[in-house]
């Protein structure tokens, strides 16, 4: 009874604190200017590309950042795994989800603006070209990490094989890319292969700074993420407390 | 007890109980035998050459195969509080996850051992026989990576909710290179009889594929198989 008491009164310095973190917009800030500046650079800066994908090529400045944050992502989602398992905190799980989630998040977006590039440089929504095959097999993988959440009831017990499985998955990832890359199925070879050329100066510019404005925006991402997932657990805790007292 | 001896006493028990009851043998091999039949009616028209598409039937039908065994692995053990027992005794989990991964193995072996010449009577044309070895090798480490990442993974959808609907979305997905590297390896020992330093690659792919996730197993399977 005055244990629930007490979390009732110190929860509100606690859920104070996770508050500020929800409404710190300052890291939203900067990845909106770096993803502006990328933008600004692509299409004033960087020559229009010489291969046969012309124009259709500035959407690299975008499709690659995203890529790369949803590898950020999944890679902080098997941190996190790891993690959990060594110390069995909660907080582990939660980031673990949160990477999870926008990941997937990032990895539909990946298969989104690649259908897009696909149709303007190949004339067709989807081939079955390696990175845009792993994308999509890497989201129907995390899509089980959340089958597998809904499916497990014990809270300790779901985190464990969440925790399990991110890291697990984690490490398929390459092992797909890389299968998809260098062993073509049957004995058809894989004919297009976007973006082997050399890149120019001026391009590499705009998708370094295209790159940290996605590193950045996936951080704030996380972190409110986290702090959403946070805040939850506490008024999971709060209505038990308070069931408790009014009992 | 050392690990050995726990090991081949695990191994001894999963493959006593499954030769008494034949469950999974029996109706995996059916299994097995009606897909083959399935996709003669689904792919083959008058006159159609099959041979391409022989690598991706047989392992789609192996996989799927495979799958139905390995949610019968450990629901007897779950439903019957067996492996309740088996957790009690003083064996490294480890030791029960190689034991398992084994059993399977030799379930999904002897039943490949009747498949593939079946299906090489229905679907493939060229005699193959200077090749066999290829194939036993590719079967082998294709068959050990499917055992240990199913078995690790069954051991996790065991303690769900719908197991046998949670070990699909999870297993699939993460076995897919496998299936790349068998199929297309099948398929030019059948097709064209591809030597082995064609397929060397894809030996090295699935050796490899086998030793991460037998390691990656063995760092995570305390953690999946509970207390």
């Amino acid at each position: 009874m005055e244990a629930s008491e007490a979390r009732i009164a110190s929860a509100a310095d606690g859920a104070a604190g996770r508050r500020r973190l929800l409404e710190a917009p300052a890291l939203f800030a900067y990845a909106g200017a770096a993803l502006v500046a990328g933008l600004l650079l692509a299409f004033w800066y960087s020559p229009v590309d010489a291969s046969s994908m012309g124009f259709s090529q500035k959407i690299l400045y975008y499709h690659a950042p995203i890529a790369w944050a949803a590898l950020v992502a999944f890679g902080v989602a098997f941190v996190a795994g790891i993690l959990y398992l060594r110390s069995s905190d909660l907080r582990y799980d939660r980031l673990g989800l949160v990477g999870v989630r926008l990941g997937l998040l990032f990895s539909l977006l990946v298969m989104g603006t690649g259908m897009i590039w696909g149709q303007a440089a190949w004339g067709t929504w989807w081939a079955w070209e390696p990175r845009l095959t792993t994308f999509l097999i890497a989201c129907l993988l995390y899509a089980g990490y959340f089958v597998l959440r809904s499916m497990v009831d014990e809270e300790a017990r779901r985190a464990t094989y969440a925790a399990v499985f991110a890291v697990i998955a984690f490490v398929d990832v390459p092992i797909t890319f890389f299968a998809t890359r260098f062993l073509p199925e049957g004995l058809h070879p894989v004919v297009i292969r976007p973006g082997d050329t050399g890149m120019e100066g001026s391009m590499l510019l705009s998708l370094l700074v295209s790159m940290l404005g996605m590193t950045l925006l996936l951080a704030a991402l996380v972190r409110l993420e986290y702090a959403a997932e946070l805040l939850k657990d506490e008024i999971a805790d709060l209505k038990t407390a308070l069931w408790e007292v009014g009992q | 007890m050392s690990a050995a001896a726990q090991f081949s006493a695990i191994l001894r028990k999963d493959l006593t109980r499954e030769l008494r009851t034949r469950e999974v043998l029996v109706s995996v091999f059916l299994f097995v035998m009606l897909s083959l039949v399935i996709f003669h009616y689904a792919f083959a028209s008058e006159g159609s050459d099959l041979t391409f598409f022989t690598g991706g039937m047989l392992w789609v039908t192996f996989l799927f195969g495979a799958l139905l065994g390995l949610n019968r692995s450990f629901a007897q053990e779950k439903d019957e509080g067996c492996l309740d027992g088996l957790l009690l005794c003083p064996v490294d989990r480890v030791t029960i996850f190689l034991a398992k991964t084994a059993a399977n193995l030799v379930l999904l072996l002897a039943i490949q051992v009747v498949a593939v010449p079946v299906f090489t009577l229905f679907f493939v044309e060229r005699s193959y026989l200077g090749d066999l070895p290829l194939l036993v090798a590719v079967v082998l480490l294709a068959d050990l990576g499917i055992c240990a990442l199913g078995t690790l993974l069954a051991t996790i959808s065991m303690n769900s909710r719908a197991r046998d609907l949670l070990l699909p979305v999870l297993f699939l997905p993460l076995i897919v290179p496998v299936l790349i590297a068998a199929t297309s390896a099948t398929t030019a020992i059948f097709a064209a009889g591809a030597g082995l330093g064609e397929l060397a690659g894809r030996l090295i792919f699935l050796a490899a594929f086998d030793a991460v996730f037998l390691v990656a197993a063995y760092g995570t399977y305390d953690f999946a198989i509970g207390e």
